[in-house]
């Protein structure tokens, strides 16, 4: 048998010279499909519009003033936090400098300077946290306030703001 | 796009400030949408978390000194609010925080706008038996393609202990979804 070494193949023009290059094209492909298991997207959705409505919600908040960011509690509760840390502060001070003439008491703090702190200073805290960091044994909230917190006034406001009393899972039985 | 510069300086004046801050929203409301959502996992609370970031961000402009950029700051808001918001969340449930990751992850299956498949679910569920910082450092970098040097400014970690992060991290989901 008549051995044909002539070669009846052809190739497409620059075949070997672009090799190398879809080569390395294919390898880069394949191992970013299958070097991982983890896959690409992660199947998280957002309503329709919501990137459009989110906008004016955000800029309402911030162009009123009056407007606050309180996550728990009324203003009131919000007020008695920032008395009880103003007075952390004045037992602090008031021990470390009971020998200095020029004593200052909570009546020179005026509400509205506690108020425009708070407004000012970002304080980092929530009511959570600040509840956790004063310590009620210690203090009473009748030392700081102006009027006395009596019973009618806390259950005034409970009423007020709480949707549910149960809530407050209270374990002393003799509330009202 | 406005220059970041000009941006912050506009955002410090009284003048400007209103219509700097609507530029500010819509140029990174989606981003750090994202950002939140992977942490936080529910859309509701994603957009809460949201909200809050941009008014914090809005209230403490003037003590923003530019020794980052303004991108790195406000994403350093976003998830500080975010694991400030879940440790609220799990102490208003009486949970530890582990518990809440996993309840989060079974609520995804009944949640209107998560689309994912089963294997994004398994995803979900490898990524919450994560700590906070892996499983950050590995979403940023899988899913929001940051680089390593933006994570860095972000997260204050250098950049070899990012690596080092998020390639055991990407080796502990690989194992996770591999397992059963």
């Amino acid at each position: 048998m008549k051995k044909n070494n002539e070669n009846k193949f052809n190739t497409p023009e620059g075949y070997f010279e672009s090799f190398h290059d879809r080569l390395m094209d294919r390898i880069q492909n394949e191992e970013s499909t299958t070097g991982s298991s983890i896959p690409k997207t992660d199947g998280f959705a957002v309503p329709g519009n919501y990137f459009e409505k989110v906008v004016p919600a955000i800029l309402s908040k911030t162009t009123a003033e009056d407007v606050k960011v309180i996550p728990l509690g009324g203003r009131r509760n919000f007020y008695y936090a920032a008395a009880s840390v103003a007075a952390i502060f004045l037992l602090v001070f008031g021990i470390n400098w009971k020998t200095e003439n020029t004593a200052f008491s909570f009546d020179d703090l005026a509400s509205a300077e506690i108020d425009a702190y708070f407004e000012n200073h970002d304080i980092g805290l929530s009511s959570y946290e600040i509840a956790e960091a004063i310590p009620l044994e210690d203090i009473q909230l009748n030392d700081v306030l102006a009027e006395d917190l009596t019973n009618d006034i806390l259950w005034e406001y409970l009423e007020d703001n709480m949707e549910d009393i149960e809530d407050l899972h209270l374990e002393n039985e003799e509330h009202e | 796009m406005i220059a970041e510069e000009t941006l912050v300086q506009e955002l410090k004046s009284k003048e400007s400030q209103a219509k700097a801050f609507e530029v500010l929203v819509n140029t990174y409301k989606e981003r750090l949408y994202w950002h939140i959502r992977r942490i936080v996992l529910d859309h509701d609370d994603a957009d809460d978390v949201l909200q809050n970031t941009f008014i914090k961000v809005y209230r403490n402009i003037d003590g923003f000194k530019g020794d980052s950029k303004l991108y790195s700051w406000m994403y350093r808001i976003a998830t500080n609010e975010s694991l400030t918001f879940l440790k609220q969340k799990s102490k208003k449930m009486g949970i530890g925080d582990q518990e809440l990751k996993e309840h989060m992850v079974e609520n995804l299956q009944a949640d209107a706008y998560f689309e994912g498949d089963e294997i994004q679910l398994k995803l979900q569920k490898a990524l919450a038996t994560l700590p906070d910082k892996q499983k950050l450092v590995f979403t940023m970098k899988y899913f929001q393609e940051m680089k390593y040097e933006d994570i860095s400014e972000v997260l204050e970690t250098s950049v070899g202990a990012l690596k080092a992060s998020y390639h055991l991290a990407a080796k502990k989901i690989e194992a996770y979804l591999k397992a059963d």
